[in-house]
């Protein structure tokens, strides 16, 4: 492990996913490898949602907890760690009501559609070198394409719920995020014009000399802070959770779901703010790059020897605590104030932004001194 | 041998569930699911993309269809409530002109497919599918650029555009710019001078 950190650091490691292996198992005539490869990923694909799930509902009403000076679950296991199982048994084991004059078909479609897009994603982000499903080269086109699944998903669950809540909240869920979505893609343009790369190995790879945060001269910056705002309201999250602000609708778009479609729209929440801040951490953070000072010394080889795995899951930890963090500190916002934020002050900003990005990328135009190992 | 044939398989699975989405898109009686289905018959049209090794194609058909276009019909199926609108017995009229263009269209594609040499697959080998390439070919001015296409493009959406925020936005009565956007009472349907006003209501006194 030792090897592949320092090689990964050094540009020199090239990064094989699980595809390229099978395609290779499946021209060297193994089948069973391959067959292996495939079952493993898909495997791996399931056992992530749900570790991700239980942790981070656990961490939500744990760091909720503690910023209002609670305890948080206490009673299910050592400092309530198996109360999230617990709740999940619960959730499984309850009545699915769908409502008399639901659309049925639709109201079974929607929860699994949202899911789908959200594990869609999974598959592609890198969480180290050698563990990536499958890389594309239009990795960050195939993700801003994958969440309009989510968006159809959140759609249908209100309207075929025939319920006005669910209505209202699926209409302000789908407005906010068609909305905030330009603004992420602004700023995911400016990484991609540093990088010159869609594909997201390849944008991992571009930072080794360096994160975009701050190699990208003020702009990657701006580009970071206007990104996680974007997804914070992509998710639904605290301060832009006016689709299922539970003091006006209920609970929005999900009030007639129970038992385990409503779980699915649960977990597909949880899981989003888990891709959205890998997202972010793969674009401006450097993905499962260590984080290093200068070049050579001491610090740095102490870096590198933390796997790049525990990296990239480290780094999104602090981001997915960052927006947890966003929730006990901004009140939420009004429709009106949410819709100013986005076209009147994140958009602008986004486009010069991204011409200031094009300009430094076109004319090599670097105030800044950059370290180039 | 059997890259082939699981190719084979998978290109059946997805024009046989293309086909099908497709009928269900005009065989089903709630505007809903027909929106529904649209988006299933786009998005396994992103599998030929796929298949056809166009990957950026694919990815921008899902992202403009499916995230786009389709979450426009369903917004406006929900905003105008007629979900529920049925169409049973549509007018004589109707039929014969629908009937009258779908074959038209029929013929149309079928002739656009039988005529084209398909000359990059007949060589047997595939034009660059990279981002790269494609963004070069777009902005190219000279024979084999798209650069015009693009440039009406652009000039077309913003047009639309425009347009809809003109639409959308309320307008101010004629001869007085400034109000409080219609948010008070008798003001945009009737023109009363400052001076007749209610001072507390905004709206004529009365």
């Amino acid at each position: 492990m030792t090897y592949l950190t320092l090689a990964a650091t050094q540009g020199a490691f090239k990064t094989v996913t699980v595809s390229e292996r099978t395609a290779q198992a499946f021209a060297d005539g193994s089948w069973i490898l391959a067959l292996v490869y495939i079952l493993a990923a898909v495997g791996a694909l399931g056992a992530l949602v749900t570790v991700v799930g239980l942790v981070l509902i656990y961490a939500e009403r744990k760091i909720a907890a503690h910023f209002q000076c609670r305890l948080g679950p206490m009673r299910v296991g050592w400092h309530g760690i198996l109360q999230t199982v617990a709740d999940a048994i619960k959730l499984l084991l309850k009545e699915d009501v769908i409502p008399e004059r639901a659309d049925k078909a639709m109201h079974l479609l929607a929860p699994f559609l949202s899911m789908m897009a959200t594990v869609m994603i999974l598959g592609v982000l890198p969480y180290s070198p050698i563990l990536q499903i499958v890389d594309l080269n239009i990795g960050v086109l195939y993700v801003t394409a994958i969440s309009g699944f989510g968006v159809m998903g959140i759609l249908l669950g209100g309207w075929s719920s025939n319920n006005k809540w669910s209505m209202v909240g699926a209409m302000r869920a789908g407005a906010q995020i068609i909305s905030y979505e330009i603004s992420a893609t602004l700023a995911l343009l400016v990484v991609v014009l540093f990088s010159g790369s869609m594909s997201l190995a390849e944008i991992v790879q571009s930072q080794d000399a360096g994160w975009w945060v701050w190699r990208a001269h003020g702009v990657g910056l701006v580009a970071f802070i206007i990104f996680v705002i974007a997804v914070t309201a992509e998710i639904n999250r605290t301060p832009f959770d006016i689709p299922e602000g539970e003091s006006e609708l209920a609970a929005g778009f999900h009030t007639e779901y129970s038992g385990l479609r409503f779980s699915f729209f649960f977990l597909a929440e949880f899981i989003n703010m888990f891709v959205v801040s890998a997202m972010a951490i793969t674009l401006f953070l450097g993905g499962w790059m260590p984080f290093h000072i200068g070049t050579g010394g001491a610090f740095n080889g102490a870096m590198d020897l933390i796997p790049p795995v525990l990296w990239f899951f480290g780094k999104t930890s602090a981001v997915v605590f960052l927006i947890m963090w966003f929730r006990w500190t901004f009140p939420r916002l009004r429709v009106d104030q949410l819709m100013y934020l986005e076209w009147k002050v994140l958009l602008p900003i986004g486009f010069v932004n991204l011409f200031a990005a094009a300009v430094v990328v076109l004319y090599n135009l670097y105030p800044f001194p950059i370290i180039v190992p | 041998m059997i890259g082939p044939a699981i190719y084979t398989v998978m290109f059946w699975v997805v024009a046989a569930s293309t086909v099908l989405f497709a009928l269900a898109v005009v065989n089903t009686r709630k505007l809903l699911r027909a929106a529904i289905a649209l988006m299933a018959a786009l998005s396994t049209t992103a599998g030929f993309y796929v298949m056809l090794d166009a990957q950026f194609l694919a990815g921008v058909q899902v992202l403009v269809y499916v995230g786009g276009i389709v979450v426009l019909i369903v917004f406006a199926i929900m905003l105008t409530r007629s979900g529920e609108l049925l169409e049973d017995h549509p007018t004589p009229e109707r039929r014969v002109v629908g009937a009258a263009i779908s074959i038209m269209f029929l013929i149309l594609s079928a002739a656009a497919v039988w005529v084209s040499p398909f000359a990059e697959y007949s060589t047997g080998k595939t034009p660059p599918n990279d981002a790269l390439s494609i963004g070069k070919a777009l902005l190219d001015p000279g024979p084999g650029g798209y650069v015009a296409p693009f440039e009406v493009i652009s000039l077309l959406l913003l047009a639309a555009m425009i347009g809809g925020i003109v639409i959308a936005r309320k307008t101010p009565p004629p001869n007085q710019p400034f109000t409080s956007g219609g948010d008070l009472p008798g003001e945009t349907d009737v023109y009363t001078p400052l001076s007749q006003r209610d001072p507390k209501r905004g709206g004529p006194v009365s």
